[in-house]
């Protein structure tokens, strides 16, 4: 059986779309090419009219008709044309997750430096029509800070990753009306400055065959090589049998739409409608047809006829997609921090309050929305209470929701503590810290008599995150950071002796002076003088500095005054009246302290 | 019920029933701090500086009051003008005592920031009627009030020759006053820094920030409850 010939209306029409860097839609472009195609082998076709109505509303085309005139075997003839259109036919949605081990409802958008970011990529493309679409390829350029790039999984299709060019190329799928299909790529990303990233650019081609943007519904009307004819034949006297034929003489299927045939009336008169048919019949190459009527007449009728033929045409189309996603901007989140004592110094021996100020700024370029500090204070140094901490956040006091807590709960100072500020959901609050902007803690301390040989590390741990929270961007000190330092303020306690002779015989004044002639206040000082065998304590001046006596083994006694604190410049003049025999040996008396 | 009386500076007066106890009516820069005509049953300096003595004289010769100080103070009040009846040396923890009033001076010392060196200065524990006030005049030493029981310490603040806030923070926690009032600072911040300090740290002691001619009363509520009232 030989081919069906006819004309074809092809109609290809095209979509272009452009995302931006967050998958939304910001143009589409539609266009379409018409052409009409001959596909006879051996007939011309002419008096081409494509037909299209009110179904070119939807296009620039300004005409019902459109006259495409002769087109020969083989030949087309064709046209542009513009498509008004909202939405493609199919969507995209990439989601770029920069840290797909940690489950949130939204993606994490942003790197933090200097570490290992767990990088997820979602492709997800969606079929919005009724028909299938395929020859989708799509490829997505994987940026220069992504590597160890694995295909996690295809819904359909394959997918591979060229480490040459660096791309992706998802494959040999289609998808099914109002379905979608996803591609999962994991990688690390590593960043080490703060600078913006690219994600990388999405380019899509797809195909959906049958398928038009247009309202299009195009017709046709022609010539081809049509043979018609009226034969009158004469069946009885004055009786005649008069008869159209119509023949396709063309190789492609004619569709005879009308066909009337008019008699002349032999006396002049008006003529008469002998056939009237609307067969819409297609005819084969070299089929005919007829159609008769039979007429009384003295001499040959004379008729005319009226036929309205046109090849028979096809239509075709498909729609041909392009989706070009502009590379999502990731920025980078990083933060740097400084920690200052006022007075850096502290005295030793001495209680001095010190302020504590830390000031952690935003050094990247992604806005963060929580912050934690850690403060690690050392021993000999009496914390601040919850309450006493003083917020800024860019430069203004902040007075929002935070937490701030010391462990151990308590204010002893003969114990390190744990301080440890957290503030989340800037952005409900004051917003996110901006990059360039800072978060800034301040505090006061009680440095509680620091030894001049002991050291005094505060070491610091300073957090932050974006929101929705992934890794943290972390700046900290060494554990030894951040000494508080100690100025070694002499001590010195000096003691001198005087042995004065009393009133009475046998009666000695023991005259002790005890000085703090250091630069600092001495504490738990303890003086020991020895009163030699023979005599014994009487009385000392004043009365309310009286000694502890106590005996000594080897002979006499030892008298032992214990003062808590004695300030710089202070002095104490003692008179001690001790009575006996013998000689009053001189031993020099001890003094110690802390 | 007690009434301290602050003029600014380091001068404060003490006034309980119809004793009125002046301290270191001082002038500074050429003013005084105190009027001339102050009525005070007692005036006191600390030391023989002239932000400790001030008028001090001129107002215990109008006032007719007792002169108290030690003896670079009374030296100086008696030239200028104060009756030898009405002069009084203290001497270092020896109480000096009047009714209603007990008034126990310390030896303690301030650095002379225009001669060089330390001069005496006393500091004095004062038991008026059911309080004990804690009153350390110009001093960089704390001596032994950081034993002493008090309801009310007064503190310099300014590190001028005498105390810096840090110090007086740091005898305000060891001696625990029930309140701790900061006296002679150098900038508006020093007396907020102490009273932030003391909040802190004073683990029971009240800061109370004074203004010139501001009253602070000090009573005991049903005998036994310690309250406080600044107007």
């Amino acid at each position: 059986m030989s081919e069906r010939k006819k004309v074809v209306i092809d109609l290809e029409e095209s979509e272009e779309v452009q995302l931006d860097g967050l998958s939304e839609m910001t143009s589409i472009d539609a266009s379409g090419v018409m052409s009409v195609n001959n596909a006879s082998e051996r007939s011309r076709i002419w008096n081409v009219k494509v037909l299209l109505g009110e179904t070119r509303d939807s296009t620039d085309i300004s005409d019902d008709s459109l006259s495409a005139g002769e087109i020969d075997v083989g030949s087309s003839w064709e046209t542009n044309y513009g498509v008004t259109v909202k939405a493609p036919i199919m969507t995209f949605k990439e989601v770029f997750d920069t840290c797909g081990t940690i489950e949130t409802e939204e993606p994490h958008w942003a790197y933090v430096a200097g570490k290992e970011n767990p990088v997820k990529i979602t492709l997800t493309v969606t079929n919005e029509t009724d028909g299938e679409l395929d020859n989708i390829i799509l490829n997505k350029t994987i940026p220069p800070e992504l590597s160890n790039i694995e295909i996690v999984s295809a819904k359909s299709g394959t997918a591979e990753y060229d480490e040459g060019t660096k791309q992706v190329v998802w494959k040999d799928f289609v998808i099914y009306p109002r379905e979608s299909s996803s591609l999962v790529i994991s990688a690390t990303g590593i960043v080490e400055d703060t600078e913006p990233k690219k994600a990388g650019e999405v380019v899509i081609t797809y195909r959906g065959e049958g398928q038009q943007r247009s309202v299009l519904d195009p017709d046709l009307a022609a010539l081809t090589e049509f043979l018609t004819g009226i034969e009158t034949a004469e069946t009885e006297p004055n009786q005649w049998q008069c008869t159209l034929e119509c023949s396709n003489e063309s190789d492609l299927i004619v569709r005879l739409d009308k066909a009337e045939v008019y008699l002349t009336p032999e006396d002049g008169g008006e003529k008469q409608k002998m056939i009237e048919e609307t067969p819409s019949i297609e005819l084969e190459p070299d089929q005919e047809w007829a159609s008769s009527f039979e007429v009384e007449s003295k001499s040959t009728p004379k008729c005319s006829q009226d036929l309205q033929y046109t090849p028979v045409k096809t239509v075709t189309k498909r729609v041909l997609g392009t989706l070009e996603k502009a590379a999502q901007e990731i920025p980078v989140y990083s933060i740097d921090y400084s920690k200052t004592f006022d007075p850096p110094s502290v005295s030793s021996f001495d209680k001095t309050p010190v302020e504590v100020t830390i000031e952690v700024t935003n050094n990247g370029s992604a806005k963060l929305d929580n912050f934690t500090i850690e403060d690690n204070l050392p021993d000999d140094v009496m914390p601040p209470k919850s309450e006493h901490i003083t917020v800024w956040i860019k430069g203004e006091e902040y007075t929002g929701p935070y937490e701030f807590l010391i462990d151990p709960e308590d204010q002893d100072p003969e114990k390190p503590h744990k301080l440890t500020f957290r503030v989340e959901n800037l952005k409900d609050s004051v917003g996110e810290v901006e990059p360039g902007e800072s978060l800034k803690i301040n505090y006061a301390i009680m440095a509680w008599r620091n030894r001049p040989e002991k050291e005094y590390p505060s070491p610091v741990i300073c957090t932050a995150n974006t929101d929705p929270a992934g890794i943290p961007a972390v700046m900290e000190s060494p554990e030894d950071g951040h000494k508080l330092g100690v100025i070694y303020k002499k001590r010195a306690i000096s003691t001198k002796k005087a042995i004065n002779k009393g009133a009475a015989a046998g009666e000695y004044i023991v005259v002790l002076v005890v000085s703090n002639n250091g630069e600092v206040t001495a504490e738990n000082i303890e003086v020991t003088d020895w009163i030699p065998a023979g005599f014994e304590y009487i009385s000392t001046d004043p009365e309310d500095e009286a000694p502890e006596v106590f005996p000594v083994d080897t002979g006499g006694n030892y008298m032992v005054w214990t003062w808590q604190r004695m300030n710089p410049g202070d002095k104490k003049k003692l008179r001690v009246t001790v009575q006996g025999e013998g000689e009053y040996e001189r031993r020099e008396p001890e003094v110690t302290s802390i | 019920m007690l009434k301290i009386v602050y003029f600014g500076k380091t001068s404060f007066a003490l006034e309980y029933n119809e004793t009125t106890v002046l301290l270191n009516p001082g002038i500074w820069d050429g003013k005084k701090v105190v009027p001339n005509d102050f009525n005070a049953r007692i005036v006191i300096a600390t030391n023989q500086s002239d932000d400790a003595v001030g008028n001090a004289a001129k107002i215990a010769v109008n006032s007719k009051a007792w002169f108290l100080g030690n003896q670079g103070a009374a030296d100086k009040a008696s030239k200028k003008g104060v009756k030898p009846w009405l002069l009084h040396v203290l001497k270092s923890e020896v109480p000096y005592e009047i009714p209603d009033v007990k008034i126990t001076p310390y030896a303690l010392s301030r650095i002379d920031e225009s001669e060089g060196g330390r001069i005496e200065n006393l500091g004095l524990y004062i038991e008026i009627g059911d309080m004990k006030v804690g009153y350390i005049g110009d001093t960089v030493i704390r001596g032994p009030f950081e034993h002493l029981d008090m309801d009310v310490l007064i503190v310099p603040v300014g590190g001028d020759g005498v105390f810096e806030v840090k110090d007086a923070v740091s005898l305000c926690i060891d001696a625990k006053p029930r309140v701790g009032v900061p006296m002679r600072w150098s900038s508006e911040e020093d007396p907020k820094k102490f009273s932030k300090y003391v909040e802190q740290f004073g683990q029971g002691t009240v800061p109370v920030i004074m203004e010139p001619d501001q009253v602070l009363e000090v009573y005991w509520a049903a005998g036994n409850e310690f309250r406080y009232e600044l107007n």
